[in-house]
């Protein structure tokens, strides 16, 4: 009964830390989107708390949730944070309809059938006669290939964003609102 | 049938998990009352440095007279500013307690006894990382002054908020790195043995620079004087919570004094030697808690006797004298420790 109840705490910490992700995104106030990335940071550190992980969940807090992002507050704070206007426009219905299409690029994706197995097992032998960067290599090249693509395409991403954001003098709808 | 589903209540009928709740409780309890007692305390102390006699017409010593405050403030209208966001600005204040009151979870103030065939000890909880958990969650008290300062659409409260939340990232180095030549000296981050390691000597005698700046970094993160500069009368009307009325306001204060509460045992644990009493024949909590009594009182004193520090001076104070002093002690405590 224990086990339930623990994989329940676990699952309902993953869901609200999804949610509080989404929420960064999504929310207009900047002052909100900061609270909910502290949510989420938050949410991490719990559940570094319930993988008996006390050291990295301590860590975790004092690093990213206390000194990173009360920074984040502070400049939110000297510049005033204002609600964004978010007004439709050609070049809005176009990104979205693009992420649209790259979501749907990746469920196809998912939907292939298996993929070839993985051979052989990481056994501390064979990772010291090969050395733990190329074990690491292996292991995030072969079994965690998704996930290692879809974090790399996330910060090209936010770069490409911070970019946008940030370079050109034709700004965004939330600049002529002003 | 009934019995199946009354299982998921087994992990909760342990008495692990009683014990547990009854401390929380406890705990939570006795910190909230004590606080009432430190403003009287303090009230009073003001009033004899002074030179004057401070509250004494409220029942016997003036003793009635926190009582009299809190049914004040409980029954006073709450004003709410209408350009406030309404959320954060009922949030901050319970940030503040909230933390305030679980820091204290970690903080032990007594061996452990057996009752009933169960070893019951004198903490909440007894973390393996103690310390860094108390840094982790009094860190998080900073949002709640720093959201006090954004809700409520004032430039007082946003100037305290600000200041305050620059000026507790700036100290809180200087506590951590005092902290860790202490940490360094008996290799653990939990809080027992911290207490263990100073059955002999205390560490204010080995450590004494490591002291001095830990309890002036401790004084600046709890927001007293002199280093209350995020609630500066004279400048800022009351900082932060210049728009709170009422228990908000009293929300505020209590995170205030309970956290000052928590430094004291922090500073009692880490260097007083906690609840060794060193031959006094005293109870170890009797001992612990004169210890914290003590430094508050200090506190007090510390309050009536300096003026306010200028902020550029206290930004400047922290990151130019106190951060290389720590770095240094840490450094020697480090050479120290490896050579023997």
């Amino acid at each position: 009964m224990f086990e339930i109840t623990y994989d329940i705490v676990v699952l309902a910490l993953g869901i609200t830390a999804v949610l509080a992700a989404l929420g960064v995104i999504l929310c207009a106030s900047p002052i909100y989107c900061a609270l909910y990335l502290i949510s989420n940071m938050i949410c991490f550190a719990l559940l570094f708390l319930l993988y008996h992980a006390e050291f990295i969940a301590a860590v975790q807090i004092i690093v990213y949730a206390g000194a990173v992002m009360i920074l984040f507050l502070f400049i939110i704070a000297l510049l005033g944070g204002k609600k964004e206007i978010i007004e439709p426009s050609v070049e809005r219905s176009a990104a979205f309809s693009f992420v649209f299409l790259l979501f749907g690029e990746l469920l196809l994706a998912a939907g292939v059938g298996p993929t070839r197995p993985i051979e052989g097992q990481l056994t501390p032998d064979v990772i010291s006669a090969m050395g733990s960067a190329k074990a690491v290599g292996i292991e995030l090249f072969s079994r965690h290939l998704i996930s290692f693509e879809l974090a790399s395409t996330l910060l090209l991403v936010a770069t490409v964003g911070i970019i946008c954001l940030a370079k050109f003098s034709y700004s965004p709808a939330r600049r002529r609102s002003q | 049938m009934w019995d199946e589903i009354l299982t998921f209540l087994d992990p909760v009928l342990q008495p692990a998990f009683i014990i547990g709740t009854v401390k929380a409780a406890v705990i939570a309890v006795a910190l909230l009352s004590v606080v009432p007692i430190i403003v009287w305390t303090e009230r009073r102390l003001m009033g004899r440095f002074q030179v004057r006699l401070g509250p004494n017409r409220v029942g016997p010593l003036g003793l009635g007279q926190p009582l009299a405050d809190t049914i004040k403030l409980l029954f006073k209208e709450s004003i709410i500013q209408s350009s406030a966001d309404k959320f954060l600005y009922h949030l901050a204040p319970a940030v503040v307690v909230f933390t305030a009151i679980v820091t204290f979870s970690v903080i032990p103030f007594g061996d452990s006894v057996t009752v009933f065939g169960q070893e019951i000890g004198f903490w909440g909880a007894n973390v393996n990382s103690g310390i860094l958990f108390v840094f982790a969650i009094s860190g998080m008290g900073i949002y709640g002054m720093v959201l006090a300062g954004l809700a409520s659409n004032n430039k007082y409260s946003l100037m305290g908020g600000l200041r305050s939340s620059a000026q507790m990232i700036s100290y809180e180095l200087t506590l951590g790195l005092s902290a860790l030549s202490v940490i360094v000296m008996t290799g653990s981050l939990n809080l027992i043995d911290l207490v263990e390691n100073q059955k002999d000597i205390p560490f204010i005698l080995t450590q004494p620079l490591a002291f001095l700046l830990f309890f002036v970094a401790g004084v600046a993160e709890t927001n007293r004087a002199p280093f209350d500069l995020p609630e500066a009368e004279q400048e800022l009307v009351a900082g932060f919570h210049t728009e709170y009325t009422g228990m908000k306001f009293a929300m505020f204060m209590m995170g205030e004094y309970v956290n000052m509460v928590t430094m004291s045992s922090l500073v009692t644990l880490l260097f007083l030697g906690g609840w060794n009493s060193y031959g006094l024949p005293l109870w170890p909590i009797l001992a612990f808690a004169g210890k914290v009594f003590a430094l508050l009182c200090f506190f007090i004193w510390l309050r009536s006797t300096f003026p306010r520090l200028r902020y550029d001076r206290l930004m400047s104070f922290g990151w130019k004298v106190l951060l290389p002093l720590c770095l240094f002690n840490l450094l020697v405590t480090s050479v120290f420790k490896v050579m023997w």
